[in-house]
């Protein structure tokens, strides 16, 4: 017997549903680091690996977790947005950029991936809290990870946007196209509801919806640009007129 | 001479493909690899697997895009699938038997050995 369209209609409107709550959404995603991480340590506990191979599995078993602890940071640094007053300062995006790019590169090199910023001479700065951009960059690294192919680098960039008002932050990765249903359910709903981006299940709305939060407060905004081989998740954030003082 | 079986692991995450080919090995199999649907097919076509390992969300089209795919094959049709999920409360076995999906492991709870004793069992 064959499965019908329907019958797979009813199975992946459970499974891969849209509209989970968000809780269910955030338990999903830190789901797969901590399976991961215990399967790992399970092998660790039972097997004759050698020595080079307990040193990898170690490593994947520190970064995996890492990364899932910087989820559980973001989760609740979003949940106390409202009641707190975060400094916004001139920032340098271009340093920033370096930053999280530093702070990826473990990571993306033991998944045999790149990560680089992409160079820019004129001098910008934004107005944004320095903690709260770095997180939304690092939420837009750790995504673009799993959707790049190893031989095109994941590049993050800083360019001025709308006529110098507002500097653009992008990550922009090589990964599947995204179906045109599944980008303009995107679109609706970036940064505004935890939705499953059924191409990128690694995707699923947590990170891009923390991070449209993050730029809510500092009055900025997320967004994406679909290209033919990937996706650029961005941030606009108010330029600082600071330089065109001096 | 004993026949080595084939196994394909379809997994996006490839650290856990990783170690669910490790612990495959070492029980004697051969693995191959695929990251995504797409993937799988090609592989798929090019040497035929005895056993898929089915990772249930992917990048690019999902999991039962391939069942379907294989499904419509009377040549593909066949071979048994494991799925290996995150989302295994929510399914129920009834409903993914007719896309070939023969066990159904449980990321969160299983043991490494575990995609052993499942592939043994399909094979049998």
């Amino acid at each position: 017997m064959k499965g019908s369209e329907g019958q797979s209609d009813n199975i992946q409107g459970g499974l891969l549903s849209g509209d989970l709550p968000f809780l269910v959404t955030a338990a999903h995603e830190l789901k797969s680091p901590l399976s991961l991480v215990r399967q790992l340590a399970l092998s660790l506990e039972a097997s004759t690996v050698d020595s080079a191979e307990r040193d990898r599995m170690l490593r994947q078993i520190i970064l995996t977790s890492e990364r899932a602890l910087r989820l559980t940071t973001d989760l609740s640094r979003s949940s106390r947005l409202e009641d707190s007053i975060f400094d916004l300062e001139p920032i340098n995006p271009q340093q920033l950029c370096e930053e999280v790019a530093h702070e990826l590169t473990p990571l993306y090199a033991a998944r045999g991936r790149q990560i680089q910023v992409a160079s820019h001479h004129r001098s910008m700065l934004v107005v944004a809290n320095h903690d709260l951009l770095r997180r939304i960059m690092l939420n837009f690294g750790d995504n673009a990870l799993h959707y790049t192919d190893s031989s095109a680098p994941v590049q993050l960039r800083a360019r001025v946007h709308d006529k110098g008002r507002r500097i653009r932050l992008g990550v922009r990765d090589y990964g599947p196209a995204v179906p045109t249903d599944t980008w303009q359910r995107l679109q609706d709903s970036l940064g505004t509801n935890t939705q499953v981006l059924h191409s990128r299940p690694q995707s699923s709305g947590l990170g891009l919806y923390v991070a449209g939060q993050f730029a809510s407060a500092m009055q900025g905004e997320i967004g994406a640009t679909r290209h033919r081989d990937g996706v650029t998740f961005f941030v606009d954030i108010d330029a600082s007129t600071q330089l065109s003082l001096l | 001479m004993t026949k080595v079986h084939s196994i394909l692991i379809v997994e996006d995450d490839d650290w856990l493909a990783e170690q669910h080919g490790r612990t495959l090995r070492a029980a004697g199999y051969s693995v191959d690899f695929a990251p995504h649907a797409l993937a799988a097919m090609d592989s798929v076509d090019s040497r035929q697997p005895d056993v898929i390992v089915l990772d249930l969300l992917l990048a690019g089209p999902n999991a039962f895009t391939l069942l379907h795919e294989l499904q419509s094959h009377t040549d593909l049709a066949g071979i048994p699938v494991i799925l290996c999920t995150n989302s295994a409360d929510q399914i129920a076995s009834e409903d993914i038997e007719a896309y070939g999906v023969r066990q159904v492991l449980d990321k969160a709870t299983m043991h490494p050995d575990d995609v052993v004793a499942a592939v043994r069992k399909v094979l049998l």
